[in-house]
């Protein structure tokens, strides 16, 4: 409990869309949301889940259509002139750049936008492009810039008025493992700033990885909010234990202690189910006595929460 | 002001790395030697200067088309137009900012024409009257500026844009009489060339370059700027309502 | 037949294309009235100068150069494929692309004569021009013919355009004003000093034109000259093109500039 307003609340948000000549969508259906300051809060949800929609909101780009949302206390309806100069967006994608002209001369644009003043400029973003590793490349048109090099523009811009809330929208869509790895770390580096960042994405692993809380939502609709680790509880309250080259004998006795749920076949050994934490060593402590050396521990996956509370659908949307 | 001055700078880096920024400052001289040609075929070398003044208006209006008249189309296309709204400085101002690059891009276009005109193909361009000429041409330039930022806002909501730039040009040399003065058109079409700022000023600028005083020349002036204004209204009252439609619809950002 | 049915093929698809563009309405409303006031724009000079010959000269010149116009815009068509990525597949296709791309614009001319003799037959009357029957007929047959040798030269300057990127705008309206300045279509051929004369009879255009002036004041068997020696500089032209096309791709293919969208 801080004193400190939330940098992120939202409150029953709600988003609706009227397209010509088609029922009305629901984009957003009373969400709500509040993220601390300084926490890498992280969006999680298929494509069409409304994490755009939200994110739109909360930069004041879009209007909710009923509802309310503030950063950092300012409400972004009525004290959007507030809002703006503390926050930084990275939308990711191909477009969003004047690709015709080079990194250099976007950054130094948006910087005059920002209202960073005239002397700060030029050094401000001579500075962001070598921090996100763009600096040889700075004077190319942006136009010959890889995928990878384009998200990484579009993060130097998002900092380029030291932002003090961060929102990320698919920021390492479409990136190899590497530049993706690379880019989480720059994430890494600007959270321990204390900047807040907002991080809408699918991407289980980036989830895991990044954020201290999660929210999951789909459809318009938040279905939860904790952290990764936690998130696993709500698909199964079980820790599990993977065992390997366990004989019957051994099992049977595992079996047998209390808090232990079920044991089941897995693809190399057995899958032990336990149910609570304070039985989960003395189990261990049977199972290593065993002789049993391939011993591993672990919680449902983010994956496996997100399939199984947001289903399996396979390709549709 | 910081959003216009940001905006008159981007603009200018465009005008640097779009190489068709340059067409209509190529494309003048050849119609001056065509209008130019044509005159003097026909025995008319004192006509000399329209031959001049003619590709002038066309060098502005193709600025006030692709320079302006496309931006704000052309930030939505490349996406940039969420980060517009969203950022501190007004949308408005920074679009304002862009396409008054044009006041430059025109008078640059001008002087062109004249020196072309003047000293590759000895046309009479002397300025006889340079008070008239003067404010006739920086008027010219803010109702080109202004009507810019009119079609800027309209190409956003009328879905007949592009037609409407590869369509209107013609139409409109011939109702500004920039080079054959309006008396020449039909009698139908004379009320139609009174809100049409360009007659006013191609009368004006074409006096200019001619040794008899130039009648009315205050009421021409006064014309040029009271269309310009009109313009400048009907863009602001266009501006506010297309930014909230956008926020309130979401459709600013699609295609 | 394998090529015929490739090009016919491209030519509808050119034309689904184009029919995405314009309707009948902004078609008539919008381009049908903008190439009207294009040459009544350069036809009143002559009433400007207070002359019904030059008057009916600038008329019949801007008119046949409607033709023209859409004919060079082929080169647009070659950037058009660049920017929707599909230049890098046809050019690794079977197919020479000359082909295809050629095929794509055939619309283009048809468009072309239609506006020129759209604006000749509209305007002619409202200006008095004499259009004697029947033989104003082969103006149709020689429009045609413009817009067809315009749309080699095109073709030939869209190959030039793919080794840059950014310029066919660029090209396209210079190429076409330089047209406007260079056929003879605003003056004869004998106002133009004796260098820039020879560079005109070279150029697509020229000669057409003079048909088909030849034929407004009677001169039939000088129209017919004039056409065959359109017809060979248009021939000549396509074969310039056929000929460099293919090194055109292939310096693309070597810069990489065949995949960048302009």
């Amino acid at each position: 409990m801080s004193r400190v307003a939330p940098a992120v609340t939202a409150v029953d948000l709600v988003r609706t869309f009227q397209p010509r000549k088609q029922p009305l969508v629901t984009a957003l259906d009373a969400v709500n949301l509040s993220v601390d300051q300084g926490e890498v809060h992280g969006l999680l949800g298929p494509n069409g889940a409304g994490k755009t929609t939200l994110v739109k909101i909360l930069t004041t780009v879009l209007l909710p259509t009923s509802g309310r949302a503030e950063i950092c206390g300012h409400d972004v309806v009525r004290d959007a002139k507030a809002v703006r100069p503390m926050i930084g967006i990275v939308f990711g994608g191909e477009r969003g750049l004047y690709t015709r002209l080079t990194a250099r001369q976007n950054l130094e644009y948006w910087a005059s936008l920002y209202r960073l003043p005239g002397s700060q400029i030029k050094p401000r973003a001579a500075g962001l492009l070598e921090r996100v590793g763009l600096a040889e490349k700075a004077d190319a048109r942006v136009e010959t810039y890889s995928r990878g090099m384009k998200q990484r523009l579009h993060l130097a811009r998002g900092l380029i008025a030291g932002a003090k809330v961060l929102f990320l929208d698919e920021p390492t869509a479409g990136m190899d493992p590497l530049a993706a790895r690379e880019f989480r770390n720059l994430i890494t580096e600007i959270r321990s700033e204390g900047t807040t960042i907002l991080l809408a994405t699918h991407d289980m692993v980036e989830a895991e990885v990044l954020c201290d809380r999660v929210t999951l939502i789909d459809r318009g609709r938040i279905l939860a909010t904790e952290s990764p680790r936690s998130l696993g509880r709500l698909v199964s309250r079980f820790q599990r234990i993977d065992v390997d080259g366990a004989d019957r004998e051994l099992l049977d006795r595992v079996a047998a202690l209390p808090g232990v749920e079920s044991i089941a076949p897995g693809t190399e050994g057995h899958r032990i189910h336990v149910d609570g934490d304070e039985h989960v060593s003395i189990v261990l402590k049977v199972i290593v006595e065993g002789g049993v050396v391939g011993v591993r521990t672990s919680r449902p996956s983010l994956e496996e929460v997100y399939v199984g509370l947001i289903g399996d659908r396979g390709l549709q949307v | 002001m910081r959003g216009f001055r940001a905006g008159f700078r981007l603009q200018l880096s465009f005008f640097r790395n779009y190489p068709d920024m340059l067409i209509p400052l190529l494309t003048a001289p050849l119609f001056t030697i065509i209008f130019s040609m044509v005159l003097r075929h026909g025995g008319r070398s004192d006509l000399s200067g329209y031959a001049v003044i003619a590709p002038f208006y066309m060098s502005l209006w193709w600025f006030a088309i692709f320079n302006g008249g496309w931006v704000i189309q052309t930030e939505r296309w490349e996406g940039t137009i969420d980060y517009l709204v969203a950022a501190p400085t007004g949308f408005a101002s920074v679009i304002v900012g862009r396409i008054s690059t044009m006041m430059f891009a025109g008078a640059f276009a001008f002087v062109e024409v004249w020196l072309f005109g003047r000293y590759v193909l000895h046309a009479t361009v002397t300025i006889h009257h340079p008070y008239v000429f003067g404010a006739s041409l920086l008027l010219t330039l803010f109702a080109m500026t202004t009507t810019s930022l009119f079609m800027a806002n309209l190409f956003v909501l009328s879905r007949s844009a592009v037609t409407f730039s590869n369509s209107a040009s013609y139409p409109i040399y011939l109702l500004g009489g920039i080079l054959v003065p309006i008396a020449l058109l039909p009698g139908w079409l004379q009320p139609v060339t009174n809100i049409v700022f360009l007659s006013w000023s191609a009368r004006l600028l074409r006096g200019s370059l001619g040794a008899t005083p130039i009648a009315n020349a205050g009421f021409d002036l006064a014309m040029v700027f009271v269309l310009g204004l009109a313009a400048l209204i009907l863009a602001s009252a266009l501006l506010t309502r297309i930014l909230r439609r956008a926020q309130q619809t979401g459709e600013l950002a699609l295609r | 037949m394998t090529t015929l049915r490739i090009m016919r093929y491209a030519l509808l698809s050119g034309a689904y294309d184009y029919g995405s563009i314009y309707t009948w309405r902004s078609w008539l409303g919008g381009w049908f009235l903008r190439v009207l006031a294009q040459v009544s724009f350069f036809a009143l000079i002559g009433r400007l100068l207070g002359a019904e010959q030059q008057t009916w000269f600038l008329l019949v010149g801007n008119a046949v150069m409607l033709a023209a116009m859409e004919g060079v815009w082929a080169l647009n068509m070659v950037s058009w494929e660049r920017s929707a990525g599909t230049l890098p597949l046809l050019a690794a296709s079977p197919t020479s692309p000359v082909l295809v791309l050629a095929s794509r614009g055939v619309y283009l001319i048809a468009d072309g004569s239609i506006s020129a003799l759209g604006a000749l037959f509209v305007l002619g009357p409202l200006f008095g021009l004499p259009l004697p029957w029947p033989r104003v007929l082969l103006v149709i047959p020689l429009t045609i013919l413009v817009g067809a040798s315009a749309y080699c030269l095109g073709t030939f300057l869209g190959g030039i355009v793919l080794g840059y990127r950014g310029v066919n705008s660029l090209v396209a309206n210079v190429g076409l004003v330089a047209v406007m300045t260079l056929c003879g279509i605003n003056v004869p051929l004998a106002a133009y000093p004796g260098p820039i004369a020879w560079i005109s009879q070279c150029l697509p255009v020229t000669h057409g034109l003079i048909a088909v002036r030849d034929v407004l004041s009677g001169n039939l068997a000088a129209a017919g000259v004039q056409a065959l020696i359109e017809a060979a500089v248009a021939v000549c032209w396509l074969g310039i093109c056929l000929l460099t096309f293919r090194w055109f791709v292939y310096r693309g293919r070597r810069s990489g500039s065949l995949e960048y969208a302009t």
